[in-house]
């Protein structure tokens, strides 16, 4: 039976922001929809709105023609719309079955045939009574849409889905997404990245402020003209030249590497040997969770491991604190934003200040002196063209692109020779991601060097000099970037090897 | 020989007996934190079972009612609990804390003109078997319903979280509030669930006390005894069993200590008044060293505010 579903006139206003402006849509089952939009278009808005979470202040939702109250996510179960979160709704602590069977309406017997049924048709396989912290997150994902698939759904909503898979998982998931839409199953797929919408999707969709811009056939549109879309004016292309730096001096060097740790949370790491050239940018690739959390905060002196060699213009540093190691002209820029890298609770000048040196006089005899503090954090937004310029604004109200130009800033104003950065466009809107690409790239070319962690394969092809891949606590051999494929990558992302 | 073993047993009935406060308020507790809800008000939700149970069986002259109506005061005190952290979203910790002192402080105006009053005893099961099996007698039989109850408790909490539905609900919500939320399970109704029956318990703790224990009412005499059960849930990393063993080892040396005193060990007094508290803490923290286990059995929303989106 085909599935028909209309969304017509939904808005939703937040305090100071219009998240949906009289969105209008239209989906029919045998096609895979793509909604696309920057971070802040208001897509997420809307999925939560068709799954229940988040009521509309106005507007309906019809699906074959009849009027859904979609009041809780429990409307939405029962109308049949399945939805897998970006940020998955899963239960870590508990097992992969329990996670399946907490709304499940039948007995365990006959819903473990049923998952083993899903196993076979679509070619999973994940043990059904480990802890779902122990699964990858291409696992994970996997769980979700088995859970929906549990209830048959009509519609299934996939939200960002592949921000956080290898290649290879993208494309298992792309063919099972292909098998649910032959299926009869209407999906809308969710997200900022371009390419994807080209090779998956038959419709697509882009939101903008809150506004649908565009809905047009994906065979006629290309990456250029929907990034135009999306964004709502032209961007600069960047493209860095590789630095072949063969004969210039090893700035940073770290030998024996290793981190033993008990929690199940955390990867072990064992014996990493790497070195950083001066102008350089080393990339270093990999799926989360495969020990990069580990490996940052060991090279910023948050772990101290014993036995391991880190040498930094050639000074012992393996022993110092981040403090210290700052102090030697090195910077840091933590994944979290929000939870490593600053205090959201905190002013901007406050924020600054806690990068402080022996240099820049913040402190005077136990006092903070405010008004150098200011003055510092006046420089830093408008060098780092952050959109505010009142320092005395709680760091929490900045969106993630300002934030993380505020935190690059406060650590590149004092000059550092070598910046260590994980995922700094994490969740980033193209026109920030952009920035932070130009002045990672501006960084090599006044010869200071850095070390990119990151998950995005893209960007390390773009950025880095040289790329080594960690799985599963190792380091890969490190490749010159342009022997590196994005399948390459994949490939060994995933655990496989090349020869 | 004989009457040194049944010495022994004795002494096991009497440990069992001191520990059984500690379990029910734990076990109450470890429910009420397992849904992802710190309460701290436990030693204020048992003093005011203690005095509502005392109060209405020197009232009505009814054992039942009494116990049912601590019970139901535990309930009615913790329901302050859940609607100031549920629906006001007030922070846990402080809430609890206040529970506690209020709690203190109003059992103690409640219970002025209780003071003094000779209780009643208790209707004790298989008195006749307590006293014809050697050894075995006073450990197994001539205890009060609520002992057994009590003794049972772990075993079922157990059960429910495990093996039941509603028990992996409750494992959910503690996991994480806002993926249980989305898969459309009703928080805030199993959070309060939860606290209502970490009430009951503490309620039923605290008239162990009064009913049983030690049959009268003395002001602020549940002494101390929820910040045991409060800590025994956290060293006993939310596993039922362990929160009994943990009873079990603080009622013991309590008991024991209590005899090396009196036999005059020449050790310092606040030494081994210490004792019990420093015993059961290294040895939960012994049998509780897997980390991987804690982990997967931690709340991992415990004392965090939930509030719905809109």
């Amino acid at each position: 039976m085909a599935t028909d579903l209309r969304i017509s006139n939904i808005s939703k206003i937040y305090p100071g922001c219009i998240a949906n402006d009289n969105v209008s849509l239209k989906f029919k089952s045998g096609k895979i929809y793509a909604l696309l939009g920057e971070n802040g278009a208001g897509k997420s808005t809307l999925v939560k709105i068709l799954s229940g979470v988040i009521s509309p202040d106005n507007g309906e939702v019809f699906l074959n023609e009849k009027n859904l109250k979609l009041n809780s996510p429990l409307d939405a179960k029962k109308n049949k719309i399945g939805m897998v979160f970006q940020h998955f709704n899963l239960f870590e602590t508990l097992s992969v079955f329990e996670n399946l069977s907490i709304d499940a309406t039948e007995d365990n017997k006959s819903l473990r045939v049923r998952i083993n049924e899903i196993f076979k048709k679509y070619n999973f396989s994940i043990d059904l009574d480990v802890p779902v912290l122990n699964l990858s997150a291409g696992q994970k994902q996997k769980v979700e849409i088995i859970r929906c698939l549990l209830r048959s759904p009509k519609v299934l909503i996939m939200d960002e889905p592949t921000s956080v898979l290898t290649e290879q998982e993208t494309e298992e998931l792309f063919i099972s997404l292909k098998k649910f839409c032959d299926e009869g199953i209407l999906i809308i797929y969710i997200t900022h990245k371009l390419k994807e919408v080209l090779s998956l999707c038959d419709e697509v969709a882009v939101m903008r402020k809150g506004k649908v811009v565009s809905v047009s056939q994906t065979q006629n549109e290309k990456v250029e003209t929907l990034a135009n879309k999306m964004v709502g004016q032209k961007l600069a292309k960047i493209k860095k030249k590789i630095n072949i730096s063969k004969n210039k001096d090893e700035i940073f060097k770290v030998k024996h590497l290793n981190f033993y740790s008990d929690d199940p949370f955390e990867t072990n790491l064992v014996n990493l040997n790497f070195s950083v050239k001066k102008g350089e940018c080393l990339g270093i690739a990999g799926i989360s969770g495969n020990g990069q959390n580990e490996l940052f905060q060991i090279l910023s002196g948050e772990i101290i491991t014993p036995d391991t060699s880190i040498i930094f213009r050639n000074k012992e540093i393996a022993k110092l604190n981040p403090k210290q190691r700052r102090e030697y002209l090195m910077a840091f820029s933590p994944e979290d934003r929000i939870s490593q890298a600053a205090v959201p609770e905190l002013k901007i000048y406050e924020n600054v200040a806690l990068n402080n040196f022996k240099s820049s006089n913040f402190f005077e005899k136990g006092l903070v002196n405010e008004k150098k503090i200011k003055e510092h954090s006046k420089k830093i937004l408008s060098d780092f063209s952050v959109n505010t310029d009142n320092v005395e604004l709680k760091s929490q109200f900045l969106s993630g692109g300002n934030l993380q130009k505020l935190i690059l800033g406060r650590e590149l104003i004092t000059a550092p020779e070598l910046l260590i950065c994980y995922n700094p466009t994490w969740g980033l809107d193209v026109g920030a991601i952009n920035y932070i690409h130009e002045t990672l790239i501006k960084i090599n070319d006044q010869e200071k060097s850095t070390i990119l962690i990151s998950t995005d394969t893209e960007e390390l092809l773009k950025l880095s000099d040289r790329i080594a891949v960690i799985y599963k606590g190792k380091l890969s051999k490190i490749m010159p970037s342009e022997e590196v494929t994005p399948e390459k990558l994949g490939l060994l992302m995933g655990g496989g090897s090349i020869d | 020989m004989t009457l040194d073993i049944s010495f022994i047993g004795i002494l096991i009935g009497s440990i069992m007996a001191s520990s059984v406060p500690l379990i029910l308020a734990a076990s109450g507790e470890l429910i009420t934190e397992r849904s992802g809800v710190l309460n701290l008000g436990v030693e204020g939700m048992m003093i005011i079972g203690a005095i509502s149970g005392f109060a209405l069986m020197v009232i009505t002259d009814n054992l039942f009612i009494a116990i049912v109506g601590s019970m139901l005061s535990g309930v009615i005190i913790s329901l302050i609990f859940g609607f100031l952290t549920q629906s006001l979203l007030t922070n846990h910790v402080a809430t609890g804390l206040a529970l506690t002192i209020f709690g203190i402080g109003l059992s103690a105006m409640l219970g002025k003109n209780f003071v003094g009053i000779p209780g009643k005893e208790f209707p004790i099961l298989f008195s006749s078997l307590r006293e014809s099996i050697p050894f075995f007698g006073p450990i197994l039989f001539g205890h009060s319903i609520v002992l057994y109850f009590a003794f049972a408790l772990p075993f079922l909490t157990n059960y429910f979280l495990k093996k039941t539905k509603l028990g992996l609900v409750v494992r959910a919500v503690g996991d994480s509030p806002v993926s249980a939320s989305n898969q459309g399970i009703n928080v805030i109704i199993v959070r309060y669930c939860c606290i209502l029956y970490g009430g009951a318990m503490c309620g039923l703790a605290g008239a162990y006390l009064s009913l049983i224990y030690t049959p009268q009412w003395i002001e602020n005499m549940t002494a101390g005894r929820g910040w045991i059960a409060l800590a025994l849930v956290v060293f006993a990393t939310w596993s039922p069993i362990k929160v009994l063993i943990g009873a079990l080892i603080f009622g013991g040396i309590t008991i024991l200590q209590l005899h090396m005193q009196a036999i005059g060990f020449r050790i310092p007094v606040q030494f081994l008044s210490a004792l019990p508290y420093l015993m059961t803490i290294i040895v939960l923290v012994v049998i509780s060293r897997d980390s991987r286990k804690i982990k997967l059995n931690t709340p991992t929303s415990l004392g965090r505010i939930f509030y719905k989106e809109k």
